[in-house]
């Protein structure tokens, strides 16, 4: 009871005004900053959402003006289809790798561009070429890729006359080439997000660690591991969930250069639910697939805010 | 100093206010179908068309139209033809669609069924049009739902001097003289193949234009009765045809992912000797590669086979939206697209053959080698099983994987075949 | 002495292959890209592949420059994507700041719910998205593109700022709390200021999301004058063959602002997104 008055009476000036009104317009402040992003996100996002999953429970949406309900079937008929499972073991390989692929390149690079050995106007150059994959457009990356990756094109061509491969090797048309060089087009061009933060990251750590580090006479490599990983670790941990979120949801670069194929060896939930909407028609069930994309991806979601809670 | 924040605030919230007028302000047209003013009535037409034709030839046409409906005006929308369909089915969910829309074949039954266009039998009754002297109408339960305007047809195209230098007299006419011909240009060696077979499952139009053409070249059917018959001797023959060129490594390498563009692309670059490909593409080949020596022929049938035979095709076809209020007006502008006159120009300028059977398509200053293709095509009789059946695309689709997976080896033609018959008869019961 | 100088020089010498090699995996494919817009169209699939023709020839950046259509197309890419950067820096500056500086009911589920909705799949998302579009009346406008594009950005926007703004210290605004101003003078007058350079960070990279998103740039518009340039790129991409020069073309000229923007801002933009990635 005292240190409960002493602490009111250690308040600074804002209990001047009467407490019960002032309380409730001050509860209110933070949802009016928020009020432009919930609007904007409940009007525009929540609604077609809500829409979406009311299509996976009804049949013959869209197609036909008059749906019926249909409980859980079209999600029976989605997680007893083959293929779907497929392109859930085809993502999950899919995204795993870029994102770790993504983590070592982007740390890599990260740290070469950081390098006090190396004048500024060199590190400048090599970081307007190290940020290049990120210009362009998904279509262009997945075409550009198309053509060098042709069984009669440029990076054969190289790989032949550096004597490292065969003739005509076919990236993208042999059933157990083709994920990984769709996978490998990915990290090309997604890199560049965890390089710029990365290297943000390393310039934030207090040179003073380091010194310390050397003057109890550590290697390079310990340096790293103890310093710096452990510095990074809270943007790693973001950057990766975003990653994984995001690279899930590529559709274009697979749709443009693999279409799924060959043999389904790239089928991904995005081509798969393309695949269900437009060639078959069959909304309800494309929802269906959307809605467990939602669910699987809100565990991810559900993780990185509990980690970002820990801070 | 609460003052001073208070007005900052304003200001602040003026800014912000005077931006979002500023931006509403800049806003572009809103694009609603059709405005009218004093009784003119503007009609938007969705195509691919403009880009594939000489520039401004489609707009000229267009505004002719105008010129003698002067209440009519045409807008011209273009889309990427790659989402075209896509783009297609999501306008009439929403019943948005223009108010003609250029479509093709294999769409009509599923935006049929979707309610997406209009049945233009009707239409014509309204408008006492003569129907007769269309060559073909796409229909639905006897309703016509798309015109085709202009026929592209798909004969064999041969790299002359591939086959002089591979010791091949003449052109292949069976199958077997298409096999040998195939073996000795792969074995010119470097990258060159005999034949390319785009299977990319994305656009399985592969199926269609490559595959399925062997079986109508020899008068066959993978339909009977309109129900899917996929396990004929014909259609097994066919098969184990391309399986054959397979095996014998004639193909080109990245057949499993290969896109129509590719495939074009393999044979201006002579790494290709043989392929089956749209009319259309004979003035882009000799525009990208004028030096190249190239002939069309009709494609290869079974050995023996004397009949007639089906040649495959890909049309530019029209139909009319249904939520649109011009009905009318949009039928006039289509039968303008299909009379004698323009629907001649329209497919010289397109090459391709006309939707109109009285009109003639202008061969005077085009390649001859026009000519030779509507000779062949008149000896012989357009084939495409795919146009009108439901959801063409999964069909074919369907069909692909199973060759892929006959070509990879993991599976046996019968087998093949059988799984097939299986998803098409759960398509077209 | 001496030994420690040529550590040095061997240790310099190893980074700099490593760039140059990284520069490579980087580069070669935009060379490729630059090399493209300079051929024939029949000259793209020549075996063997060449980086310089016979055919070169700037023609393909004189038809889009010249071309009116296209032209605009890069207008309507400026004005959106402008727009959205300015509006959504504005709307998650709020956004996160009131997941930054408040604590109140709610908080964590309304946090997750902005991070999970960038998780539906775009494509399911379309026809319910268009129908909702069209009924607002905001087809084939500037701001029925905005908006879409806002919501888009908004989460990365959302979770970088509000970490940056973590790592200020809260004595600063309450520094203008005790002279009795209000936290929306504590936002404007003192964090705002400092924040600048993780704003400029957050700015560039929503400026880059927005200038290349297709889907629903091709869906929400009807019209040639609303168009931007990744549907200009897609339009090149015909029924029977690519217009490959001047597809590489306007991506290559399409990459130029941003590449722009990025030279201007790099020192602020590293800068910048130091304290919040850390802390994030």
């Amino acid at each position: 009871m005292t240190s409960l008055m002493a602490s009111k009476a250690a308040a600074p000036v804002e209990r001047a005004a009467p407490p019960k009104k002032k309380t409730l317009a001050r509860r209110l402040v933070p949802y009016g900053y928020l009020s432009p992003t919930a609007t904007l996100i409940v009007v525009l996002m929540v609604v077609p959402i809500v829409m979406v999953i009311s299509y996976s429970f009804r049949d013959n949406v869209i197609v036909q003006d008059n749906s019926v309900f249909a409980g859980f079937a079209n999600y029976t008929k989605v997680l007893t289809d083959p293929d779907f499972l497929t392109a859930i073991k085809n993502t999950a390989v899919f995204i795993s790798v870029s994102t770790a692929a993504h983590l070592v390149l982007g740390l890599a690079f990260a740290m070469m561009l950081n390098t006090p050995l190396l004048g500024g106007v060199t590190k400048a150059i090599f970081r307007i070429v190290y940020i290049l994959p990120w210009l362009f457009t998904i279509a262009v990356i997945a075409v550009i890729w198309r053509l060098l990756l042709d069984p009669s094109g440029v990076v054969n061509y190289v790989l032949h006359t550096l004597g490292l491969i065969e003739q005509g090797v076919n990236w993208l048309g042999d059933p157990n080439k083709a994920l990984w060089a769709v996978t490998f087009i990915n990290i090309w061009s997604g890199y560049p997000f965890f390089m710029i933060s990365l290297l943000a990251g390393l310039q934030g750590i207090p040179g003073d660690l380091y010194e310390a580090a050397a003057v109890d006479g550590t290697n390079w490599l310990q340096r790293f591991r103890h310093v710096t990983l452990p510095q990074l670790r809270p943007v790693i941990i973001s950057m990766a969930v975003l990653d994984l979120i995001w690279t899930s949801q590529q559709f274009a670069l697979i749709w443009m250069t693999t279409g799924g194929g060959p043999l389904h060896v790239t089928e991904m939930l995005s081509t798969y639910t393309y695949k269900q909407a437009f060639s078959e028609y069959e909304f309800s069930t494309a929802s269906a697939a959307a809605v467990i994309v939602l669910l699987l991806t809100m565990i991810l979601a559900f993780f990185y805010v509990r980690q970002q809670r820990e801070r | 100093m609460a003052v001073r924040a208070t007005r900052l605030k304003r200001v602040i919230g003026a800014v912000t206010a005077a931006a979002t007028v500023a931006f509403v302000a800049a806003c572009g047209s809103s694009g609603s179908g059709d405005s009218a003013s004093g009784g003119a009535v503007t009609l938007e037409f969705a195509q691919w068309w403009g880009a594939e034709l000489p520039a401004g030839e489609l707009d000229k046409i267009v505004n002719d139209f105008t010129t003698q409906n002067p209440n009519i005006k045409i807008k011209l929308l273009s889309a990427p033809y790659a989402s075209t369909k896509q783009q297609l089915v999501t306008g009439a969910a929403s019943k948005t669609l223009p108010d003609v829309v250029g479509l093709d074949g294999a769409w009509v039954n599923d935006f049929a069924k979707q309610g997406a266009i209009t049945d233009m039998s009707k239409l014509m009754t309204d408008a006492s049009y003569d129907p007769s002297q269309l060559a073909s109408q796409i229909q639905l339960d006897g309703k016509t739902y798309m015109i085709p305007v202009v026929n592209f047809v798909y004969p064999l195209f041969v790299n002359k001097d591939l086959l002089a230098k591979a010791g091949v007299a003449k052109t292949p006419t069976t199958r077997t003289e298409f096999l040998d011909a195939a073996k000795k240009i792969s074995a010119l060696g470097g990258n060159v193949k005999g034949w390319a077979l785009p299977l990319d499952t994305a656009v399985p139009n592969g199926i269609q234009n490559d595959v399925m053409s062997w079986l109508w070249a020899s008068g066959g059917s993978m339909l009977q009765d309109g129900k899917p018959a996929l396990q004929t001797p014909a259609v097994k023959s066919t098969v184990e045809y391309v399986k054959s060129l397979n095996d014998a490594g004639v193909i080109a390498p990245g057949s499993l992912t290969m896109k129509e563009q590719d495939k074009v692309e393999k044979f201006t670059n002579g790494q290709v000797g043989m392929m089956i490909d749209s009319l259309a593409h004979i003035n882009l080949i000799k525009k990208n590669q004028p030096n190249l020596k190239f002939e069309v022929a009709a494609l290869p049938a079974e050995d023996g086979y004397t009949g007639k035979r089906g040649i495959p095709y890909a049309s530019w076809g029209i139909g009319i939206s249904n939520s649109t209020k011009h009905k009318a007006e949009a039928f006039k502008f289509v039968s303008y697209l299909m009379s004698k006159d323009t629907n001649a120009k329209l497919s010289t300028i397109a090459n391709g053959f006309p939707g109109n059977k009285t009109a003639q398509p202008d061969f005077g200053d085009s390649d001859p080698l026009f000519k030779t293709a509507f000779d062949i095509y008149q000896q012989g009789y357009p084939a495409n099983e795919f146009v009108g059946l439901p959801k063409s695309e999964d069909l074919m689709r369907s069909f692909d994987e199973q060759l892929q997976l006959v070509l990879t080896g993991k599976t046996s033609v019968d087998d093949a075949l059988a799984k097939a018959q299986e998803s098409w008869s759960s398509v077209i019961g | 002495m001496a030994t420690m100088k040529t550590r040095r020089t061997l240790a310099k010498a190893g980074v700099l292959t490593g760039l140059v090699l990284g520069g490579l995996f980087a580069g070669l494919p935009v060379l490729w890209m630059l090399s493209t817009s300079f051929k024939n169209n029949g000259e793209v699939f020549q075996n063997p592949p060449r980086l310089l023709t016979k055919g070169f020839s700037l023609d393909a950046y004189r038809e889009i420059l010249g071309n009116s259509t296209q032209l605009r197309f890069f207008l309507n890419s400026y004005i959106v994507a402008g727009s959205v950067t300015v509006l959504t820096l504005l709307v998650a500056l709020l956004a996160g700041f009131a997941f930054s500086r408040f604590t109140f009911p709610l908080q964590k589920t309304i946090n997750a719910v902005i991070v999970s909705v960038q998780a539906v799949p775009p494509i399911t998302l379309v026809i319910p998205y268009f129908g909702l579009v069209v009924a607002l009346g905001l087809y084939n406008t500037y701001p029925g593109l905005i908006l879409t594009h806002m919501v888009f950005t908004l989460p990365y926007a959302i979770i970088m700022i509000t970490a940056y703004l973590n790592t200020l210290p809260r004595e600063l605004d309450e520094s203008v709390k005790v002279d009795g101003g209000t936290s929306w003078t504590a936002l404007w007058r003192i964090l705002v200021p400092i924040s600048v350079p993780g704003l400029i960070a957050v700015g560039v990279y929503t400026f880059m999301i927005s200038w290349n998103e297709y889907l629903f740039a091709l869906t929400l518009t009807r019209t040639d004058d609303m168009r931007t340039v990744p549907i200009g790129i897609q339009l090149l991409m015909g029924q029977h063959s690519y217009e490959w020069n001047q597809m590489m073309a306007m991506s290559i000229l399409g990459s130029i602002p941003v590449l722009v923007l990025f030279l201007l801002f790099q020192k602020r933009f590293i800068g910048g997104l130091t304290a919040g990635a850390v802390k994030a």
